[in-house]
């Protein structure tokens, strides 16, 4: 189970500007349920997102996931937990451009010092699941948009998380590559991964297999 | 380590870039040391087998020849084992523009040094037309076509002919590099020195704690004569070497700014892209320390592989291609321009100097931004 419990969050751009970015949040998800968060630019979608995966901490309130609270946790343990539990697919992929397929897929495995064969079996499954394995060696900015998208979900899935945190994941996709986005989807959610997706996408709101739409307007839950 | 090398293959232009000028700074500063070293040993070599007591005469505030009739004198002296008598000068070789020293040896009589008894016993110069030359006159005796013999211009104006005998192989190549060793009386030929006079007088004496007192009592026998001790010309030799390991340090300070400035503006900060690459290693789960181990192996094969290069090379071109160009800046300390063979000394002491203002540094200034950079929440890099 994950619960956001009275969490706030402020950017202190300088000593007089201060941005309230989410105002006492309260939210609880279960394991399995494919939650979508909508909400204009700037709503503070992405900020809950970022609190989740612990990529950054809370003003105040906290983010328990598993029952742990990892707004509480040391950084190197967020780190571990992040590397365990949480797989992220960013807006922009968030990927290392001038390596290939197969390197930017196998980053989250490298400080654990994989055994070859594991290493190679475990990225062989991804390649194969999000059909990318035929540019396992393509350096990463010659791929087009949908390529670079597979890349970054097959490096969110390569340690089998069981949360799956997607930022706006279609921002940057035409109808149909975000058509078989939601089908990648679809597919994780049938495996009872935990998905969270950041979206002001309309392609996201009328699918049957949704669990909750959450309305996210101005730093609050509506 | 495999990420790290992968990581340094991907951004080839700037590796390599700093590959360079890293290997360059290694090999100007290693150069440097080996170069003096090599100098400072062989200067030191030369200097311990100095004659313990030089007497020179002077007539009217200048150095002349001096009377022979003075050995005797110097011999009745207590506490003096040996007078000699030398007979030498330098002889300018025109073609060459160089300066050779001439020094004559006799064969029944004790020599001063070790090396001139050496060649005294090997050779028989006696028959007055014969010499044993240094390598470095060799050389250029060949370079202008004198193989076997050489004529010599005597002040006369008159040709002079000696055939070259031998080689002249010593332990201490500086010395040994630029002479010619023939007889007494080819030296007097050549020079035009007078019979009755040495050019100076060497004096050995055995015990080393009476070499300033017997220098006083010379000087005050012959108030006009110079008496120079070992110990003077070891400060002299010092002071020349001094004078032109400045020169070095001026080269060694500029090399040392430059590496500097590299490490400072290096430490200063992270590219946008480095900051992004380590934003982006967090958020899928590497630790700070997973960060910096990979930073540290990056610096440490850069910055190892350049010093072994630097150092590499400046083996060779110190040692095997005697360092052209920076040897010129000390060789000829006695306006000599022969060449002289930089003799390999390993001197491990400048190598870890060099390895710790280097390498420990260079790793320094990458770890330190990219801890920085890492321990800073992966939202606000990423942002």
């Amino acid at each position: 189970m994950i619960k956001l419990h009275n969490l706030t969050k402020i950017y202190e751009l300088n000593k007089n500007n201060k941005v309230v970015a989410l105002d006492n949040i309260n939210l609880e998800f279960q394991q399995g349920e494919l939650i979508i968060l909508k909400g204009a630019s700037g709503s503070g979608k992405s900020t809950i997102l970022s609190l989740l995966a612990g990529l950054s901490k809370p003003t105040n309130g906290e983010v328990i996931i598993q029952d742990q609270r990892i707004s509480k946790l040391p950084d190197d343990f967020l780190a571990l937990f992040r590397r365990e539990n949480i797989g992220f697919i960013f807006q922009k992929y968030n990927l290392i451009p001038t390596m290939s397929v197969w390197e930017n897929i196998a980053l989250p495995l490298i400080p654990t010092n994989p055994d070859e064969t594991i290493l190679k079996e475990k990225l062989s499954k991804v390649m194969q699941q999000f059909n990318i394995s035929h540019k396992e060696n393509s350096i990463v900015k010659n791929l087009s948009g949908g390529e670079q998208q597979r890349v970054a979900i097959a490096r969110a899935m390569i340690n089998n998380p069981n949360i799956i945190i997607a930022d706006e994941p279609t921002a940057n996709l035409d109808e149909k590559l975000s058509l078989h986005f939601i089908q990648i989807l679809k597919q994780l959610k049938s495996s009872n991964k935990t998905i969270i997706v950041a979206t002001h996408d309309p392609l996201f709101f009328d699918l049957d297999f949704v669990d909750k739409i959450i309305n996210i307007h101005n730093g609050r839950v509506q | 380590m495999q990420y790290a090398i992968n990581s340094l293959l991907r951004q080839k232009t700037k590796t390599i870039f700093i590959i360079i000028i890293f290997t360059i700074l290694t090999f100007l500063l290693t150069s440097i040391f080996f170069i003096t070293h090599s100098i400072k040993y062989e200067l030191d070599t030369t200097a311990n087998n100095l004659p313990q007591i030089i007497i020179q005469n002077q007539q009217a505030g200048r150095l002349t020849n001096i009377e022979t009739t003075i050995l005797d004198d110097i011999l009745q002296i207590d506490g003096v084992s040996d007078a000699i008598g030398r007979v030498w000068g330098y002889y300018y070789f025109k073609q060459a523009n160089v300066n050779f020293i001439v020094m004559g040896i006799d064969n029944f009589e004790n020599q001063y040094k070790k090396s001139f008894t050496n060649i005294s016993n090997k050779y028989d110069l006696s028959d007055n037309n014969s010499m044993i030359i240094g390598n470095g006159v060799k050389k250029i005796l060949k370079k202008n076509y004198y193989t076997d013999y050489f004529n010599f211009i005597t002040p006369g104006g008159t040709l002079k002919k000696v055939n070259i005998k031998g080689v002249f192989n010593s332990n201490i190549p500086l010395e040994s590099n630029d002479i010619i060793l023939t007889s007494k009386d080819v030296v007097r030929e050549i020079f035009g020195i007078d019979e009755q006079y040495f050019t100076d007088i060497v004096v050995k004496i055995p015990n080393p704690k009476e070499v300033n007192t017997i220098a006083t009592k010379i000087k005050q026998l012959y108030p006009n004569t110079k008496v120079i001790t070992q110990e003077q010309l070891k400060v002299s030799y010092q002071e020349i070497f001094d004078y032109k390991s400045g020169i070095f340090l001026v080269l060694f300070i500029v090399a040392l700014f430059t590496f500097f400035m590299i490490v400072y503006d290096k430490s200063s900060g992270l590219s946008s892209e480095e900051k992004r690459e380590i934003g982006i290693l967090k958020a899928i789960g590497w630790k700070v320390d997973d960060i910096l181990k990979e930073k540290f192996y990056e610096s440490f094969i850069i910055s190892f592989f350049a010093y072994l290069v630097g150092v590499i090379s400046a083996l060779i071109y110190v040692y095997i291609l005697q360092a052209p160009l920076l040897k010129n800046i000390f060789i000829g300390y006695s306006a000599l321009n022969v060449d002289f063979i930089l003799p390999f000394v390993l001197d491990t002491q400048s190598l870890f100097l060099v390895f710790f203002l280097s390498v420990p540094i260079y790793i320094a200034a990458t770890i330190i931004p990219s801890w920085r950079t890492a321990t800073i929440e992966a939202d606000k890099v990423l942002r």
